[in-house]
């Protein structure tokens, strides 16, 4: 889909996500490159494969990694944080921590004007880009990672369910409260902790028993 | 044009025979004439009191059935129909099998008729999806009126709460407030120059003095429901309905001033021998009452009191089962009474438009010439469709906003509409012609012979007034708010253009 | 003091608490409180197969539940490492674009009762109706559709689908004239929504809200031309976007402008989709053909993993899916979803503090939400 006009064309192409991507990688590993931080370009495996910039970030670094990323690369939208539990992840993987941001091309625009960007016309910090920042977290019962929410606003209600849900401690937010679960939940009950099953766990409705009479919850003998 | 049939006298003559003919030779004879009257008074007001309510009924079914269903389907259409027919031609229920007897079965075969003629199907394939209840054509047969009565059955039925912390006396208190207030003003109503419940020398003054009792109820129930929404709704309906009573009664001070006389037997008279109804003679007037009426009854766009989107039912929201349904009955009876009172002032009333020159018409005259009260009826129901329609075309206003309105824009102009009426009634009212004969008189025409002079050129100036005013010619975007103007003129967008 | 607005209520479009503090009629502070219908959607979907997660995901944001099906979908078939068919990506884009229409006219439906107009609700429901019925013929239902499989669609567009497809859609164009003449030069409308509830783009942004909202504000940002997915490259149409009124951001008039232009940009992608459509749009392939559905693994490796932002009416939708491995690999190890409007809510309600009451509705329904995705 092009502009008659500029004949620039709306999407951004796939050569401009590429160099988007190399350019993003490699000034974060010349920047982070002692730390510990790895970047790499990886491509999405279906639909129009495009790359992304995929990092992996110890956890005490992540804060300075999050501020480079937002005023030094551009990267203005949290888009989601979320933590995944591994308890049989071995002795280095008990938690990990995923967040995906986003680079938007969104600037505060006058009254009465509209930006009408071509995708085909950005170049360098103003191509959209996806990353996700992996952050691994030894097994532990108190897993803690710098917050984001001074970086970001929109991380805070993510750490929140992030919190709520998974249990990971996310140091330096204020007000953190229970979001989904309500509010008188028992401290420490973080539902999607692995050690929590459903009650009609590794039961499949399509393959074992179509209507179900056979199944039983796994807490069939204990619960009245 | 002098009514022959004045219902008040002949109920009260006929009640004064009655009672000198019961009290003669007993010890109550001497008081026989006293208990006529008030007699008399209670017969005509219950008397009115059904004119007043089974008209009323017109407007709810105008409201809920007939406006809606024509704007939707190009169709009037029925509800009936659940009790005779139901979906898709099978009824809910064939209650008339369970008739004793048999007796029923003529009800099932008048209904199987009536689907064969009067079918079922739309063209819109929606439309018969979902149970087409209606029986196209048949018009005639009132569509929907009966729900009204159910529903009033159906408010007696359920329950009656009164919130566990609030004020009882004044909970139980406000509803009869507003509800005899409300009652006490169709009273004054005149549905033709006979028939009327009581007519004092200043009967205007009255209803609306008493038409302002209503939002001490309000607020009362609004306060004593111990609920904080209904405070809100309570404070706002406080202030909106202070708010609108001073231009209201200032247009009002308006007519009367240009009639002559605070009575409205006499207004409505008045139209008819001077020659002209009033809404040509004061169109501004006619308007401003329209608006602060819409905003004393609380309906869209002034219901910010009851928002239901933020106060869910506002201040009435504690309220069950029949004070609720007589609240809302009260708000009816305001919007019917503030027709009534609009077709009185402004729409000449019960004179038949034009009547001089239609009467001779050979049979369209004796159809012209139908009883004072039909025309009354007529022009209230037509003055309620015009609320219906700014129901349903028009949001709510915030309640800022409606104060604003209603102080910075509707108080100056009533007082300059009221500055018009002097004007008007001493330079331009020619006494020497009023004539209350058939066709009337020529009151108002400033010294020409043509009638109609003074309203003709006062509507034109109005009309073109009105037309230069709402013509947005500003199309620069700052400016906003409180400004008319879109980004495209509506109906010209080209989908991909800028 | 403080009142509570919900759960049950008749502004918040759902079911979560926003408690508001006033003075008068001013607000001076709000506090949302969402997790109502907190279904624990993300952990029950670990127990389910890929196909099977689909129809939950349809429930999520039940006012859109076509798109939110399609953005698990093509999460899934990242991580599953899928190809899918030319074909069916045109009929996913056409199931996307009615969905984004049906959404945007039951956000409409809802709106205006909210500043007080009744009869355009009972008008954008006669007219969802329409699309319902489009959608009910490929999915099965009015609502859950199950449409979208990992590698295509369930089914292909029924025979006749097209030309009714045409007909509604151009029938719903020009009742969109309808709306716009009764609403954009409504005078009471005008001052309800305009000069309430500004927003900056930039601020948006950086708070996480996406989608139309950031759209109003002069910025034409999507994640269709951004990060192309489907067929959008192939289809002739553009990110509608509004003009700002004002320095201190976009207000409610501008977002509902943006989303009525929205839906003008849906229907004329339907249009030209069923044009270009390859294998043509009266052509009907059985259930399972490989023109709309590629065979696709049902398990995932260990490690594998897979994210995709998806553009739903409300913003930016993500999912992402972490694969199982061998004894669990027919079920994600984590599925995390990300909810546009649990973003959204928190910031719409700092951004009311300032304005009346009755502005609450008008500035938290002209920011559409839906608390299906919001809670899970």
């Amino acid at each position: 889909m092009s502009d008659k006009a500029t004949g620039a064309s709306w999407m951004v192409s796939a050569d401009q996500n590429e160099s988007a991507a190399k350019a993003a990688v490699s000034a974060i590993n010349s920047h982070f490159s002692k730390a510990g931080v790895v970047a790499s370009v990886l491509k999405h495996s279906s639909g129009s494969k495009r790359s992304y910039v995929s990092i992996e970030c110890p956890p005490e670094h992540w804060l300075a990694l999050a501020k480079w990323l937002r005023f030094d690369n551009g990267v203005n939208h949290c888009s989601m944080i979320t933590g995944i539990h591994h308890p049989d992840g071995g002795a280095d993987k008990g938690w990990e921590v995923v967040a995906h941001l986003m680079r938007m091309p969104v600037k505060n625009q006058e009254p009465g004007v509209a930006h009408v960007m071509r995708g085909g016309e950005l170049e360098g910090n103003d191509i959209p880009m996806e990353y996700e920042v992996g952050i691994i977290l030894p097994p532990s019962t108190t897993p803690t990672v710098p917050s984001v929410q001074s970086v970001w606003v929109g991380a805070d209600w993510n750490e929140k369910e992030t919190w709520d849900l998974v249990g990971i401690n996310f140091e330096g937010h204020k007000d953190m409260v229970r979001v989904l679960n309500p509010h008188d939940s028992p401290v420490g009950f973080h539902p999607l902790q692995k050690q929590h099953r459903l009650r009609y766990d590794g039961f499949n409705e399509m393959y074992d028993d179509a209507q179900g009479f056979g199944r039983k919850p796994i807490d069939a003998d204990k619960v009245k | 044009m002098a009514e022959g049939f004045v219902i008040h006298e002949l109920i009260f003559d006929g009640v004064r025979s009655l009672a000198d003919a019961a009290l003669t030779g007993t010890p109550l004879e001497s008081y026989a004439g006293s208990l006529a009257v008030i007699t008399a008074t209670m017969i005509s007001c219950v008397a009115i009191l059904g004119v007043f309510m089974l008209s009323m009924f017109v407007i709810l079914w105008l409201e809920r059935k007939v406006w809606a269903r024509m704007m939707d389907r190009r169709g009037a259409t029925m509800d009936w129909r659940s009790l005779w027919v139901g979906e898709q031609g099978v009824t809910a229920g064939e209650w008339w099998k369970m008739l004793p007897f048999g007796i029923g079965t003529p009800i099932g075969a008048l209904n199987r008729w009536l689907n064969k003629v009067m079918g079922n199907e739309s063209e819109h394939a929606t439309v018969d999806r979902v149970g087409n209840r209606s029986w196209f054509g048949a018009w005639w047969a009132l569509p929907g009126f009966i729900q009204n009565i159910a529903d009033g059955m159906k408010f007696l039925t359920k329950e009656h709460m009164v919130p566990n912390r609030a004020d009882k006396t004044i909970f139980e208190l406000a509803p009869f407030l507003i509800v005899t207030s409300t009652v006490v003003i169709i009273g004054f109503m005149p549905f033709s120059a006979g028939l009327y419940a009581i007519n004092p020398e200043l009967s205007v003054l009255f209803a609306f003095a008493i038409f302002g009792i209503a939002p001490i109820g309000v607020f009362f129930a609004g306060w004593a429901s111990n609920n904080k929404y209904t405070l809100l709704g309570g404070i706002r309906s406080a202030a909106q309905l202070t708010a609108y009573e001073i231009p209201l009664l200032i247009t009002v001070l308006g007519v009367c001033v240009v009639t002559g006389t605070f009575n409205f037997v006499e207004l409505g008279e008045f139209q008819h021998s001077s020659g002209s109804w009033n809404i040509f003679l004061m169109p501004l007037s006619a308007g401003l009452f329209l608006i602060t009426m819409i905003a004393e009854v609380e309906r869209i766009p002034f219901d910010m009191p009851e928002a239901e989107a933020e106060l869910v039912e506002g201040w009435w929201t504690e309220y069950g089962g029949m004070r609720w349904g007589l609240l809302f009955a009260a708000e009816y009876m305001r919007v019917w009474a503030a027709c009534i009172m609009f077709s009185v002032m402004f729409l000449g009333g019960w004179n038949a438009p034009l009547a001089g020159t239609f009467s001779a018409i050979p049979v369209f005259g004796a159809l012209w010439s139908m009883p004072g009260v039909l025309w009354t009826l007529l022009k209230a129901w037509a003055t309620f469709l015009i609320f219906v329609i700014a129901r349903a075309a028009l949001h709510r206003i915030r309640t800022d906003q409606i104060l604003e309105f209603g102080w910075r824009y509707l108080l100056p102009l009533s007082m300059f509409q009221l500055a018009v009426a002097f004007v008007l009634r001493l330079k331009f009212f020619n006494a020497e012609n009023i004539d209350s004969g058939a066709a009337g008189g020529s009151a108002w025409d400033g010294g020409t012979g043509f009638a109609w002079t003074i309203p003709l050129i006062i509507t034109l100036v109005s009309l073109i007034v009105f037309t230069v005013y709402i013509k947005d010619v500003d199309k620069d975007p700052p400016g906003r708010p409180y400004h008319v103007y879109t980004t495209e003129p509506a109906g010209t967008h080209l989908a991909g253009k800028e | 003091m403080w009142i509570t607005m919900g759960p049950q209520h008749p502004m918040t479009h759902g079911l979560w608490t926003l408690r508001v503090k006033i003075d008068g009629e001013t607000v001076v502070d709000t506090e949302p409180e969402l997790g109502y219908i907190h279904r624990g959607v993300e952990k029950i979907c670990e127990s389910r197969d890929f196909t099977q997660i689909t129809p939950y995901c349809d429930r999520l944001c039940y006012a859109s539940a076509m798109t939110w099906a399609h953005s698990y979908i093509y999460a899934a078939e990242n991580l599953l490492e899928v190809e899918v068919p030319e074909r069916a990506e045109y009929i996913r884009l056409i199931a996307n674009e009615m969905q984004r229409i049906a959404s945007h006219l039951m956000w409409l439906g809802a709106y205006t009762p909210d500043t007080g107009n009744l009869t355009v609700f009972v008008w954008c429901l006669r007219d969802r109706e329409m699309f319902l019925d489009l959608m009910q013929e490929l999915g099965g239902s009015r609502m859950h559709y199950n449409f979208p499989r990992v590698g295509g669609v369930k089914r292909d567009l029924p025979i006749g689908f097209a030309d009714r497809a045409r007909a509604k859609t151009k029938m719903f164009l020009e009742r969109m004239q309808e709306y716009e003449m009764l609403l954009d030069e409504s005078t009471i409308f005008l001052i309800r929504t305009q000069g309430v509830g500004y927003a900056k783009a930039e601020e948006m942004v950086n708070a996480g809200v996406t989608g139309p909202n950031v759209r109003a504000a002069g910025v034409n940002y999507d994640v269709r031309w951004a990060h192309p997915y489907s067929v959008y490259d192939e289809i002739d149409w553009e990110p509608s976007v509004e003009k700002q009124a004002s320095i201190k951001g976009a207000d409610c008039y501008d977002r509902y402008r943006v989303r009525m232009e929205e839906m003008r940009q849906s229907a004329l992608m339907i249009l030209d989709a069923l044009d270009k459509i390859p294998g043509g749009a009266d052509t009907h392939y059985s259930p399972g053909d490989e023109m709309i559905l590629s065979k696709a693994p049902n398990r995932a490796p260990e490690g594998a993993s897979g994210f995709h932002h998806f553009e739903d009416p409300r913003g930016e939708s993500m999912f992402y899916l972490q694969g199982g491995g061998e004894g669990r690999g027919k079920s994600p190890y984590r599925m995390s979803i990300r909810s546009p409007m649990f973003i959204t809510i928190p910031f719409v309600a700092k951004t009311m503090i300032g304005y009346k009451i009755a502005d609450i509705p008008a500035i938290m329904g002209s920011f559409d939400p839906c608390i299906g995705e919001t809670d899970r």
